[in-house]
């Protein structure tokens, strides 16, 4: 287990080094950097004041070199200075980061409390006018991105009830009510989309199970629906769906743009978007790599899970 | 009087009114202490608090309450003209030497918010730095409106309280531009690329926080120059980068006043269909439409092709069709109400494009067929945007009025990372463009946009005899001969399709009623300060 843990972080790694390179030289390619922006709030360009504003920042340094630098910065902990805030890039991130982990974690919570047992019921009673009902509105799930579903809420809450949710950041420790119903919409926007997913992995991964010989054995010993397709089913099937929990994880860290967009909420993914509209690389390239991480770290988990789950799982040395 | 004229007399009436209601500062109420005003943004501060490296209504707009000018446009009037300037750092001042010196007698008890008395001295240094002239004491990063100063010869200090402005020729404009919202002073004792982070400035608000890509909040100056001022306790602005989002709060009642430029005809009638205590006031915003031509490389050195783009456009067409009705017709400078510098409806009609538009297109084919343009040799052009959709709507009209006289334009969008670098160095053939104008004046405008090297002259347009007209404009003293000198350059740039203008853009500045006193200028940058506002909540 120990070398397993050693061996994917080594993978790891390797992994988030392609990433920033990946990343590094998207960035560059994009057209424009940060003093076209700068000289663009100003409405014209000079070639030679470019020079100097390139020179200040250090963007006018061969590729390699600002390459390098940034990785020294990562190894050292010192993430240099945004380019738009002349702060730096760690000042900048730092508050933006638990308010998209908590978003993902709300609407992941969200998302596996409504499309599991959906996904369940709908199973075990196949073919029923529920299961109709329940898959019409998974696929009504998977069908509306969060972002139409979120400005819908917000549309609708406006006109109908003269009220929205906050629209600037309350955090926890000053009102939790409020921080509460804050979060809560944006979340079940989000959660809804990945419930939907669950929901139809959970109820084809359930009936394939049931239609197994251990269930039917369960069965033949008289034990009560309950007991079979909570303990024996639904733990045989959930190996998939936790996949797709993972999976949906790390998506929603660099997939919650539009949701914290239209919900106004300070978190990575929208901050991120200014970001690269602004060309501010080292809160780009850093993010991007905030976000590389968690992906990374949730394929982890959910590969540790795998055992947990199914012990006929081994992870090999 | 025949019933229907007294019925429409009274409509005007009415109509007067409600307008002079809505524009005018209130009267009869007295101003209450305390509260906070929730304003929106749509996007974080641009450059922080350092507005004279910036040109954009993202920067001014909340930096503004930070600093004082040394004169202002009056808050209570819309309208901005050199009789609406009052004092403000400066508690009075006086052209001497037949308009060659501008002095100015500065008020005694003024603190920046470090405490450090606010003097002569800060002046000289902030336009010293702004015309870097050769005793500047620091450098901008970027310095947009040196232009703005290039006549001004030395800024003297005689003494802590006296500044003397010292110019080569007659300016009347410079005081214009001093009450622009784009020219407040900084302190001396502060560097000039620390206002990019925070701001020690002598305004009725201090800043209290700035969280990045947030909010920005500041709370009363206690220690303000003018006793009783600011009414509120403080500001608090919000970054809402989604428009669906950010009028919605607005509705919700969380937002209580609009960013300027943003409220379109048709929210305006959606949000008053809503919440119908909403005050709404359109006003002008000193943005026009226009079209950027490179007198630099063919086909647009061909005058005549020039002017065939200009003949081709339907201004009153794209008016109703981009804006729903929320823009007006008028070349360089604002018309009236809006401004005091434009054209007559009468002078407006006889200029290219103006007329009905099947003859204005009729007019546009014969002039490139002498220039060797036609159905079956039709002209293919790229037009160049903006990418975003304020500027794609108005390009993708254009380009179907250019098809009916058979030039055939694609469509390119630029990023924004990259729209002014290609409009400054010429990387295009023809271009859909907005332009904001800092302050109503035409010095500001015709140095800025069409003088012969100017960076912001992005169509090349360079003659000798507007430039002596622009110069000549500019050192007339009497304001009759001089709006004649101007309505004829502005002719002229027509006559030569310089930069042809399409409309000047209207905004319905909307704020929730309990917010007094908040006069929405014709010229979004000019307003912001927010000294005498108070909140009836």
């Amino acid at each position: 287990m120990k070398t397993y843990i050693v061996q994917r972080l080594a993978i790891a790694l390797l992994t988030l080094l392609g990433m920033s390179i990946v990343i590094f030289a998207l960035l560059r390619l994009a057209p424009g950097d940060i003093v076209d922006i700068l000289f663009s709030t100003a409405g014209y360009i000079s070639d030679s004041e470019k020079q100097a504003i390139m020179k200040e920042l250090g963007i006018d340094r061969p590729y390699v070199v600002q390459y390098l630098d940034w990785l020294h910065q990562i190894v050292t902990g010192d993430l240099g200075k945004s380019y738009r805030y002349d702060l730096p890039a760690w000042e900048v991130i730092r508050p933006l980061v638990p308010v998209t982990l908590e978003l993902a974690a709300l609407s992941m919570i969200f998302a596996v409390l409504m499309g599991v047992p959906t996904g369940v019921v709908s199973a075990v009673r196949q073919d029923t006018a529920l299961d109709y009902a329940l898959r019409v509105f998974s696929l009504a799930g998977l069908s509306m991105p969060a972002f139409w579903l979120g400005m819908v809420i917000i549309l609708g809450l406006v006109s109908w009830f003269a009220w929205i949710p906050p629209i600037t950041y309350v955090s926890p420790a000053k009102d939790l009510k409020l921080h509460a119903i804050q979060f809560l919409l944006p979340a079940l926007a989000v959660g809804y989309r990945s419930s939907a997913l669950i929901m139809r992995i959970t109820r084809s991964s359930l009936l394939e199970v049931m239609r197994e010989d251990y269930i039917r054995t369960a069965w033949a010993k008289g034990q009560t629906g309950r007991i079979v397709i909570w303990r024996h089913a639904l733990k045989n099937a959930l190996l998939p769906v936790v996949t797709v929990i993972g999976i949906e994880f790390a998506f929603l860290i660099g997939g919650l743009v539009v949701t914290e967009t239209v919900f106004n909420l300070p978190g990575v993914a929208r901050f991120l978007v200014q970001a690269i509209l602004w060309r501010d690389y080292p809160v780009v390239q850093n993010l991007v790599m905030f976000t590389a991480i968690v992906v990374i770290l949730s394929n982890l988990i959910v590969d540790m899970l795998y055992g947990v789950l199914d012990p006929r799982v081994r992870y090999g040395g | 009087m025949s019933r229907s004229r007294a019925l429409r007399l009274s409509t005007m009436l009415g109509f007067v009114v409600v307008a002079l209601t809505l524009v005018m500062p209130v009267q009869g109420q007295t101003p209450k202490s305390g509260g906070t005003l929730n304003i929106m943004l749509r996007e974080d501060l641009s450059q922080g608090f350092a507005i004279h490296e910036s040109s954009t209504i993202s920067t001014v707009f909340p930096a503004a309450p930070c600093f004082n000018n040394l004169v202002q446009f009056d808050p209570a009037k819309p309208i901005e003209s050199t009789d609406t300037i009052v004092g403000d750092l400066a508690e009075k001042w006086s052209w001497q030497d037949n308009y060659r010196n501008l002095v100015f007698f500065l008020r005694k008890n003024v603190k920046w918010h470090d405490g450090q008395p606010f003097t002569s001295k800060d002046v000289k240094f902030t336009f010293d730095l702004l015309r870097e002239g050769p005793d500047a004491p620091a450098k901008l990063r970027i310095n947009p409106r040196k232009d703005w100063y290039s006549n001004v010869e030395a800024v003297e200090a005689p003494d802590a309280f006296t500044v003397v402005f010292r110019l080569k020729r007659p300016q009347p404009s410079l005081l214009s531009m001093l009450a622009s919202g784009y020219t407040p002073i900084y302190a001396a004792h502060i560097p000039p690329a620390n206002y990019r982070t925070s701001c020690i400035g002598t305004g009725p608000y201090k800043v209290k926080e700035w969280r990045k890509g947030e909010y920005l909040d500041y709370v009363k100056n206690p220690d303000y120059f003018i006793k009783g001022r600011p009414y509120l306790d403080a500001l608090h602005y919000v970054v809402i980068v989604e428009r669906g989002t950010r009028t919605a709060a607005l509705q919700a009642g969380q937002l209580d006043v609009a960013f300027p430029g943003e409220t379109t005809k048709a929210a305006a009638e959606q949000l008053k269909k809503a919440v119908p205590q909403l005050v709404i006031t359109p006003v002008g915003t000193a943005v026009t439409d226009n079209i950027i031509m490179n007198g630099k490389k063919p086909p647009f050195d061909s005058m005549k092709v020039r002017l065939a783009v200009s003949y081709a456009i339907d201004r009153r067409g794209l008016i109703q069709a981009v804006h729903q009705g929320a823009a007006v017709l008028g070349a360089a400078m604002a018309p009236k109400p809006y401004g005091v510098w434009g054209m007559s409806e009468k002078d407006l009609l006889t200029l290219p494009g103006y007329g009905k538009p099947a003859d204005m297109k009729d007019k546009a084919r014969k002039l490139l067929a002498e220039a060797g343009i036609t159905a079956q040799h039709p002209l293919k052009v790229e037009m160049v945007t903006r990418a975003i959709p304020l500027y794609v709507d108005m390009a993708s009209f254009v380009i179907n009025e250019l098809k009916q006289v058979g030039i055939e334009a694609s469509l390119k969008q630029i990023e924004t990372a990259q729209w002014h670098a290609v409009a400054t160095r010429g990387e295009y053939q023809i271009g859909a463009n907005l332009t904001g104008l800092g302050v109503d004046d035409p010095d500001a405008n015709l140095y800025e946009n069409y003088a012969c090297g100017s960076p912001r002259n992005y169509s090349f347009y360079c003659d000798e005899h507007v430039m002596k007209m622009i110069d000549q404009q500019s050192q007339e003293l009497d304001p009759k001969r001089r709006l004649g000198i101007v309505v004829a350059i502005q002719k002229k740039l027509e006559a030569d399709a310089a930069r042809p203008m399409l409309d000047h853009r209207i905004d319905y500045f909307t704020v929730w009623p309990h917010v007094k006193n908040l006069v929405p200028h014709h010229n979004i940058y000019n307003f912001a300060r927010m000294q005498d506002v108070w909140s009836d909540k």
